[in-house]
């Protein structure tokens, strides 16, 4: 078919980037130079899948093995890809198909190849450093699009095409495929564990140490972790090894030791099973696919199952793997290899839903010519809901609460863990959770409690109230969500199922608080995570529903305020969760813990600002800098406003058009640009500003311009001038369009000159609009940003250029292992207050002198 | 159509004066004419300025020799610069970010826009006023920051497309642009047997495109600015933008030196004229930076001036 040859050229891109650099290594110095000449210093792809081993040296890192180790996939994947193309070209009824499934294989297998290299790059290797280029991802990529691609034209055939059973049976074939693609899925790596050659003696300890853990290890649930001894050899030579490196990393060995035993928490129960049971739906989806006579819409069903359970063990995966047993532990997985999961899940979940879309286009074509919604109308709103308390229902079974632990007296976190729904209702603590496995951990937690130490005893009975109040409550909430569910399926009694509903909603907040405040201060801290999070919602809107059960279409106040909840969940999370950090300001915060292990310290951090003549000092410089700087811009917020009545003057439209769009650029270039430009006209000695001033006289010899402290106001100012004069006259431009015209023509029938037009004529036109503005940047006095002086600030002007943003930005984020993060809060509480209420007094005055508000 | 009447007005009042001319115009005039053009030159210079430097011989930028006009003009800069470890996966990452981040907030606020002027939707006007009030308050920067670490935004590439969804700004220029539209031509669609969503796609979105086009510009624009998120969110220096390597590299003269080291082949083969400096590289990544708001810039002109007439006859 010559219709399909963009195939072609997808495959000749995927060619095309062999050849393109794909993985970098920069070799530490530390292995000698002898050594270090022996790598490239770049591969591209097709040193990686054609020449292997024999141009790496292997035996010297296992990275390069773990590298080497991928060639094949990439290999496979460009065979497939290539496949894909030829068959395509094919003539007949099933090239079509069949080349989908080539590519979407030769996808699975790129895309698992680059998410392999990625997650290497982005782990730490104490003796080389691995990066990846984005060309690595090419051919996954080309191969998704040539998977599209032959996705669209199949749809597109099979729409002309006329509809018989044929057309029914090719879309469960390709539901079957796409379910074999997903559990494919489970064989390839989600993440894996490198530890350097350099930790251990042996290198044959560190390839016993090295290991890449699929689903399928995952769901086996042996697989993922190491076995006792390897962990006692490994942690023996990864600690008492002398290696420079090894020392700044001496106080985060206790984090290193947790990762391998991560695993080990009985929280990868839920993955587990959860794994299973997608694997048995996708092999369900396959078998059913298969077998001609079934209803196809049982296909469907068990492929949408298979999706959901999917999408729920990559949640657990997800919570599973930041669970950490000791605090930074995840931040340490990229140190070790485990850089994050990749991928693989996601694919997973892709396929499954691609095997369900496909098993619903095959009921459609049964059906042919219309798409018949196998849910009866009148039970839609029903199914909903009971989705949804399902949804409840198996939220409450994942991980679901985390638990950390620490010495009295000492903040830093010991031990941690999350435990899941199902060990809860066992109505007593998890044993590894009571007493943690390591010998530090233990020893913590012995019985012969030395001074300041947690007895077991202590630990396992705190634990165990806490664990059993959730335990009650979540068996209630999960019978009375269950019976819900039943009152909905059977369309019984609409109220009583809202009210149980209601009631599992109201258990899950009696347990979100045991969980907030059960757990005593002295042995550590309990949070919810996620899934406990989802139950939360799940059963409100499942009551929701349930109330319109009887009813074929919810009403349309309810499906906007549906289609809206999406905007009002972001702006909650994006603008109003952030109101909760102002609680940080009364603690005295450390960073990278949770804020119930804070201590709270009141209104220190306000009083401290004017107590402490440190802080005090400080801050009046930087008050006086904004108010300086801001006072300027207000001082000259007017020249906008001539710039227009100016401009409005020229005759020659084309001119003021000209003028118009050539000023109004600099707005639109970053200050980081404006900074560059500073830089080279203001170079001391190669910039044109010096050779201008040198060459007319004004001075004798190159003076730094640019940096010195001098005048920095006023350049500050010039430079926010220049970026925003244009930009600021449109706005006045615009507003001068809009006065009558009919103005200027009486006016100058009374012999009113240009001079008295623009005074009296468009200068009083324009002024309310200049009002407006003036009292939003007074309003805005203290919010005037940081770029600009972020990018013009140095060593030597700092003093005079430090506004509050950047003096906020300076003393947290940019400053490592700082201690101001209250304080810097506080400071922008306060900054938020005076401006929100400056803000509502010249909307105040606003009211009073124009009777307009401006808000 | 006001603006053409405007204009036509305009021309006339023009021809007008010129008729009457009187010293005192004249004088006005050429004062005039000359201080805009003087402007315009303080505006543009500084492009052409780093432009001919980066296209000159090195050799004499770096001894300060090129100042109106280049000289020496070559291309090797633009070359060795793409060879950059990181510039072309910066590229990438900016490129992404612009497209995927402006269709999402352009989307969003659309959208939201024409949610927000279904006066039927339950509690409407509590929740525009929610969103609304969120133009006016900011919790501050490291509230902020705390929030997006504690949603797993660090060092995550999503950072720069998700938040942006709602801007309440563009939601307000939406509603005003739908509200004047007429409401006919969605009660018809509706007698059609179109729901919400038809409607928005079919009838409301093909209207709105004025005001979409001026909010994909500026969106597209800040998107392709920013860098002070990049330098907050990105600690373990992942999913670096072009905008970032910039400011990145104007700080830290040493650690380009060393690259510009590493990317010479061998120094005593390399030409001075084309051999790279760190001022070279530097200006370069500038102009580079520079080139696609060049671009689409004329093109994009008179989308924002209408864009901000809409915003000024609401405010």
């Amino acid at each position: 078919m010559k219709k399909n040859w963009p195939v072609l050229l997808f495959l000749a891109v995927a060619l095309a980037a062999l050849f393109l650099p794909a993985v970098t290594l920069h070799v530490h110095s530390q292995l000698g130079e002898e050594t270090a000449a022996l790598f490239p210093s770049s591969l591209s792809l097709a040193d990686v899948t054609f020449r292997g081993s024999s141009a790496l040296p292997v035996s010297q890192v296992p990275a390069m093995e773990a590298i080497s180790f991928g060639g094949w996939m990439a290999a496979g994947s460009l065979l497939l890809l290539a496949a894909a193309a030829v068959i395509t070209l094919l003539p007949g009824r099933y090239s079509l198909g069949l080349g989908l499934g080539a590519a979407i294989a030769s996808m699975c297998l790129g895309g698992a190849f680059a998410s392999h290299l990625a997650n290497l790059s982005s782990s730490l290797y104490f003796s080389m450093f691995i990066s990846t280029q984005f060309s690595v991802w090419v051919p996954a990529v080309m191969a998704l699009g040539t998977a599209v691609y032959l996705l669209i034209a199949l749809l597109k055939a099979e729409k002309e095409a006329e509809p018989d059973d044929g057309a029914s049976r090719r879309f469960r074939l390709l539901a079957a495929a796409a379910a074999l693609a997903a559990l494919l899925m489970f064989v390839l790596p989600v993440y894996t564990v490198h530890v350097p050659a350099a930790f251990t003696e042996d290198p044959a300890d560190a390839a016993k140490l090295n290991r890449s853990v699929s689903l399928f290890t995952a769901a086996a649930g042996s697989g993922s972790m190491l076995s006792t001894e390897r962990q006692e050899a490994g942690y023996s030579r990864l600690f008492t090894g002398e290696m420079a490196e090894l020392e700044s990393f001496s106080s985060e060995a206790n984090n290193i030791r947790g990762i391998f035993q991560i695993p080990e928490s009985s929280s990868t129960a839920s993955v587990n099973i959860s794994l299973i049971v997608c694997a048995a739906l996708l092999v369900l989806t396959i078998v059913l696919a298969l077998i001609p006579g079934v209803d196809k819409w049982f296909l469907a069903a068990s492929a949408v199952l298979a999706t959901i359970t999917g999408i729920a063990s990559a949640l657990s995966l997800i919570s599973v793997s930041q669970a950490d047993m000791y605090t930074g532990a995840s931040r340490q997985l990229v140190y070790l290899g485990l850089g994050g999961i990749t991928p693989v899940p996601l694919l997973m979940i892709g396929f499954s839903a691609a095997s369900a879309v496909f098993g619903v286009l095959s009921i459609r074509r049964a059906n042919a010519p219309y798409f018949v919604n196998p849910i009866p109308k009148k039970r839609q709103l029903q199914v909903v809901s009971c989705c949804l308390a399902l949804v409840a229902v198996v939220s409450i079974l994942m991980p679901s609460v985390s638990m950390s632990f620490y010495k009295p007296g000492k903040t830093q976190i010991q031990s941690s863990a999350t435990v899941t729904g199902m060990d809860i209702l066992k109505l007593q603590a998890p044993e590894n959770v009571s007493s943690p496995k390591d010998k530090k951990g233990a020893a913590m937690y012995s019985d012969e409690a030395s001074d300041g130490q947690l007895t077991a005893s202590a630990v396992s009975g705190a634990m165990n109230g806490l664990v059993r109040t959730l335990g009650i409550t979540g068996w209630f909430a999960l019978g009375l969500t269950a019976a819900g569910c039943c009152l909905v399926i059977l369309r019984k009694n609409r109220k009583l199922a809202i009210t149980l509903f209601l009631l599992a909603f109201a258990l899950r907040i009696v347990g979100w608080l045991a969980v907030l405040t059960g757990m005593p201060k002295a042995v550590g801290t309990a949070s919810c995570t996620v899934f406990f999070y989802v139950s939360l919602p799940a059963l409100v809107f499942a009551a929701f529903f349930a109330n319109f059960m009887h009813e074929e279409e919810l009403p349309k106040k309810y499906k906007l305020f549906l289609m809206m909840l999406p905007f009002l969940v972001a702006v909650l999370l994006f603008s109003y969760l952030p109101l909760y950090g102002w609680s940080y300001a009364f603690f005295n915060y450390k960073f990278g813990q949770p804020l119930s292990d804070q201590e709270f310290v009141g209104f220190k951090w306000f009083t401290e600002m004017w107590t402490n003549p440190a802080n005090r000092e400080n801050i009046v410089r930087v008050l006086k800098n904004t108010f300086g700087m801001s006072g300027l811009n207000l001082l000259t917020s007017w020249l906008p406003m001539v710039f227009a009545i100016f401009l409005n003057e020229v005759a020659n439209t084309r001119f003021k058009k000209f003028v118009q769009i050539f000023t109004t650029l600099p707005n639109f270039i970053s200050w980081a640009l404006v900074f560059s430009f500073a830089m080279c006209l203001f170079a001391m000695d190669t910039g044109i500003w010096s050779k201008f001033m040198l060459g007319i006289g004004a001075i004798k010899e190159p003076v730094v311009w640019l940096n010195s402290p001098d005048h920095i106001w006023l350049k500050m100012w010039a430079w926010s001038t220049w970026k925003g004069l244009g930009w600021g006259a449109i706005m006045y431009l615009a507003a001068i369009s809009g006065i009558d015209q009919e103005l200027y023509e009486a006016a100058r029938v009374d012999g009113a000159n240009r001079w008295h037009q623009m005074r009296y004529i468009t200068l009083p036109g324009l002024l309310p609009t200049f009002f407006v503005l003036l009292m939003l940047s007074i309003s805005n006095i203290l919010n005037n940003g940081m770029e600009q002086y972020l990018v013009f600030q140095n060593p030597m002007n700092k003093a005079t250029i430090e506004v509050l943003d950047l003096y906020v930005y300076n003393i947290t984020i940019a400053s490592r292992g700082t201690t101001l993060y209250a304080f810097a809060t506080a400071i922008g509480i306060l900054k938020t207050l005076v401006s929100v209420t400056l803000l509502f007094t010249a909307n105040f005055a606003s009211k009073k002198l124009r009777g307009e508000s401006i808000v | 159509m006001s603006k053409q009447k405007n204009t036509q007005n305009q021309s006339t009042h023009d021809k007008h004066h010129h008729m009457q001319l009187s010293t005192g115009d004249k004088i006005f005039n050429f004062v005039n004419y000359t201080v805009f053009t003087l402007i315009t030159i303080a505006c543009l210079f500084p492009f052409y300025y780093l432009f001919i430097n980066t296209i000159s011989d090195n050799e004499l930028v770096r001894l300060g020799y090129i100042q109106l006009y280049p000289q020496g003009i070559h291309l090797q800069n633009y070359v060795e610069v793409m060879k950059i470890n990181g510039i072309l996966d910066a590229l990438l990452v900016s490129v992404t970010r612009t497209v995927l981040g402006t269709v999402w907030t352009v989307g969003g606020s659309a959208m939201l826009g024409y949610l927000v002027t279904k006066q039927e939707m339950w509690l409407r006007k509590v929740w525009y006023r929610l969103i609304v009030i969120t133009m006016y308050f900011s919790a501050g920067l490291i509230p902020w920051y705390m929030n997006l670490r504690m949603l797993g935004f660090l060092d995550n590439f999503w950072v720069y497309v998700i938040p942006g969804l709602v801007s309440p700004y563009n939601v307000i220029l939406v509603k005003t642009f739908i509200e004047a539209l007429p409401p006919s031509l969605e009660e018809s669609a509706t007698l059609d047997g179109a729901g919400y969503m038809r409607c928005f796609a079919n009838v409301i979105i093909p209207l709105i495109t004025p005001i979409l086009a001026t909010l994909c510009i500026f969106s597209a624009v800040g998107q392709w600015n920013s860098f002070t998120d990049t330098m907050m969110l990105m600690p373990s220096g992942k999913y670096y933008t072009l905008q970032f390597l910039l400011y990145k590299y104007q700080n830290e003269a040493s650690s380009l030196a060393a690259l510009v080291r590493s990317t010479q082949d061998s120094s005593s083969l390399a030409n001075l004229a084309t051999k790279q400096t760190a001022l070279s590289v530097r200006m370069t990544v500038a102009m580079v930076v520079t080139f696609p708001i060049l671009l689409v810039y004329p093109f994009f002109q008179r989308y924002f001036v209408k864009g901000i007439m809409i915003g000024a006859v609401k405010g």
